[in-house]
């Protein structure tokens, strides 16, 4: 079914509204730092200085870590053609195995290397299962975050006799003017650089593009779709594996009771590509806002504004929702969740 | 691209393929699950420390034995009718049954009673499901629906008592459930229909407001005053589902599995017989040639969205009366659960019975399992494999045709699947 806003007019469209809405968001935060200075005392002036504070941008970067490593990764999957809703299982099995490694080995770097290979060989596992054996992506990523879900727990009670795991040193920080920042943070900007500058100019990202819109032509040329697409679900486990591993360090333990601590982390990740249209940046962005919301919550309450912290948590969840109305469909590409099969294997 | 195609090509594949095969495709899951699940069982035992090892194998001690943990899984979820002295490969040939064991027991009255919420949750995911929709919000429809009814009940109960109570305050509280659940599925249908957003994001995000909206009610709007722990008042005795056969006190009811059986033949029917069923069925299948057909694709979104938010609801209503009478801060994960039943069912509403039971002995079992020092959570484990396993037919296609040997007529074989976008050699 080719809809309306795969023709190009369409796309420009599609683009013009998503341009409106960011413009908007300019605006509005131009107005927003613009009444917060001039009036300090009132209520806009407090939110104003509480969300400018070095603390609060501090913990907005530090929770837009694990989202925005998934983030990445899912761009990576959904645009070779195959869609990870299985992010929340990557980052899970990696907090936990980084956190069991760390405790192992005594090293928080070999702990991190040992949440990558964990979140990679799951991804493996989903790979193999939608590419080889054509399931479908959503069911395949839903048993995903599911078996991970229940084995990280089932993990930590055999090796440590409770859901949660003792605790481990965190990653270590690094200051920058009035900031001190976690190592992954920084990771994450280069991470986000690193993705845009592999999706945009290289033959492999050119590849990635080609095997989630036009499969046939990419096979044509004489690259193999699945392969491509092997490497991009692999790469999803990887950043998936990094972020996990990260958050984890900061909490520094694993927390395995409820939703697990990721608490439909993942799942947001997915939201804030989609959100950022793909784009490693506009990914990065949306999380900044997620994470912000989150970021603001505590020292809002202590500047004596009565806020609920649990409807305040809604709003990232409700403001997907409404762009999601606004903007309409994202632009899916094109052979997402289909499967190819090559004349050549 | 569109989640609809996405949702149409699954639907080819897991529909196309024969009832019998479906039957067979969800046995093999079941089974491979275990067999994966038992390797686990045994990988743990060689981690976990222990003065005896529990069973040896190939001479290799483990801690934990598969066996004892899956008698303990199955058979404690049935409040463990096997005589110990049946033991035909020894040579002792007691009654199979214990004496003194009844079907009545209080570990099936609690298996039961989540095969009952499962069958309702999993009813709700199936009929999104053949519309081409993958609800994968039926949770926060079944915290709105639960929620809504229980706010109601606590409303009108004081106004009545005794069996008038019941007979008023049960079905207004059902009613409410379904209203409130179906209003609340009926979002992300009308969002899908008229603004192009995709279900399977929308439906996640409808799932965390639900349930924050839902503590953030219950801590400061319908907080129980004489309670510390977060909850509404409790329902009198009153209101709750007639029990018929089973303890009082246990938390089930005949009769509100009864009301389960009734709606799934009910859903059956409409679904097979009507004109909106092969309306939302067609449209599930075939979406441009529902609209050539004369179907409001639009209309029939929105209408399966409340269905199964109706369902989902009443899923939240009778949670809260088999439990507990009142509804908690947060609320087990049904919803998604009820994903595992549909898909198992393979979406059929008549194979949701046999899924739900299987579901509810699993969950029900962990309890049992936890005696043998096994973390429950590997139920958890299972759950996700088996929906692995269903999800990859073509994995057991080739498993048995390498088994049967290559036949002619094998490319028909290969490509039932509906490949669509895929080349075909030659």
């Amino acid at each position: 079914m080719s809809s309306e806003t795969t023709t190009p007019l369409g796309r420009v469209r599609d683009l013009s509204s998503r341009g409106y809405i960011g413009l908007a968001a300019v605006a509005f935060v131009a107005a927003f730092a613009l009444a917060g200075t001039l009036f300090p005392d009132t209520l806009v002036g407090t939110l104003f200085a509480v969300s400018t504070r070095p603390g609060t941008i501090e913990s907005a970067l530090r929770a837009a870590v694990p989202i925005c490593f998934a983030a990445l990764g899912g761009i990576f999957a959904e645009k070779s053609g195959v869609i990870n809703i299985g992010l929340e299982g990557l980052l899970i099995i990696s907090a936990f195995a980084a956190i069991y490694g760390a405790l192992a080995t005594g090293s928080v770097w070999l702990g991190m290397g040992v949440g990558v290979l964990a979140s990679v060989l799951l991804a493996g596992v989903f790979a193999v299962v939608c590419i080889e054996f054509r399931a479908d992506q959503i069911i395949a990523g839903l048993a995903i975050w599911l078996v991970a879900l229940g084995f990280a727990p089932f993990a930590a009670q055999i090796l440590y006799g409770s859901k949660n795991t003792p605790t481990v040193s965190a990653l270590p920080s690094v200051a920058v003017g009035p900031f001190d920042l976690s190592i992954a943070v920084y990771g994450m900007v280069v991470a986000v650089a690193v993705a845009w500058y592999v999706l945009n100019r290289t033959a492999f990202g050119r590849w990635v593009e080609a095997s989630g819109e036009n499969p046939k032509a990419l096979d044509t040329v004489g690259v193999s779709v699945t392969r491509v697409r092997y490497a991009a679900v692999l790469l999803s486990g990887l950043f998936s594996g990094i972020g996990g591993a990260a958050f984890a360090f900061n909490v520094q333990q694993f927390i395995g009771g409820g939703e697990t601590m990721i608490g439909g982390r993942g799942f947001i990740a997915i939201v804030a590509y989609l959100f950022g249209n793909y784009n490693p940046v506009g990914a990065f962005f949306s999380t900044l806002l997620f994470s912000g919301l989150e970021a603001v919550e505590r020292p809002l309450q202590f500047s004596g504004i009565e806020v609920s912290s649990t409807l305040l948590q809604t709003v990232p969840y409700i403001g997907v929702i409404v762009v999601l109305a606004l903007v309409g469909r994202t632009r899916i590409p094109k052979a997402a969740g289909e499967h190819y099969e090559s004349g050549e294997d | 691209m569109s989640a609809r195609e996405r949702a149409e090509a699954a639907l080819e594949r897991l529909l196309e393929a024969s009832g019998t095969e479906r039957f067979l495709i969800s046995l093999a899951s079941l089974a491979l699950s275990l067999f994966v699940g038992a390797l686990i069982i045994l990988a743990a035992g060689r981690t976990a420390t222990c003065a005896q090892p529990a069973v040896s194998y190939f001479g290799v001690g483990f801690c934990y034995d598969p066996a004892a943990v899956y008698d303990a899984l199955f058979l404690g979820a049935l409040g463990n009718p096997i005589n110990p002295y049946f033991d035909p490969l020894h040579g002792q040939f007691a009654a199979p049954i214990q004496t003194g064991w009844s079907p009545f027991n209080g570990a099936m009255a609690r298996t039961l009673a989540e095969t009952t919420i499962l069958l309702f949750t999993g009813l709700s995911v199936a009929v999104a499901f053949r519309a081409g929709i993958f609800n994968i919000g039926t949770q926060g429809q079944l915290i709105a629906g639960g929620l809504a009814s229980t706010v109601a009940m606590l409303a009108v109960a004081p106004y009545f008592d005794g069996v008038v109570g019941t007979l008023v305050v049960l079905p207004l509280g059902l009613l409410v459930g379904a209203v409130f659940g179906g209003l609340y599925g009926a979002i992300p249908g009308a969002l899908k229909a008229y603004a192009d957003s995709n279900e399977v994001i929308t439906t996640i995000m409808l799932n965390f407001v639900a349930s924050l909206v839902a503590l953030y009610l219950v801590q400061n709007r319908f907080a129980d005053p004489e309670s510390v722990s977060t909850k509404t008042e409790t329902l009198p005795e009153f209101v709750s589902f007639p029990t018929v056969a089973f303890d009082p006190r246990a938390p089930f009811s005949l009769v509100a599995l009864a009301l389960g059986v009734a709606l799934l033949v009910g859903v059956y029917l409409l679904l097979e017989r009507t004109t909106f069923g092969f309306d939302l069925r067609t449209s599930g299948l075939q979406p441009e040639a529902a609209e050539y057909g004369g179907v409001d694709s639009k209309r029939t979104i929105v209408s399966s969205m409340a269905l199964s938010g109706a369902l989902g609801g009443l899923a939240g209503t009778v949670y809260v009366l088999l439990y507990f009478g009142y509804f908690g801060g947060s609320v087990p994960s049904y919803g998604f659960d009820g994903i595992t039943v549909s898909i198992l069912a393979g979406n059929n509403p008549l194979g949701v019975l046999p899924a739900a039971f299987l579901f509810g002995v699993l969950k029900n079992g962990a309890l049992s399992v936890q005696a043998t020092n096994v973390p429950p959570e590997l139920v958890d484990v299972l759950r996700g494999l088996i929906i692995l396993f269903v999800a990859m037919p073509e994995f057991f296609r080739l498993a048995g045709r390498r088994l049967t040997g290559p036949r002619s007529g094998d490319r028909a074989v290969a490509t039932d699947g509906g490949s669509a976008g895929g080349e075909r050699d030659e």
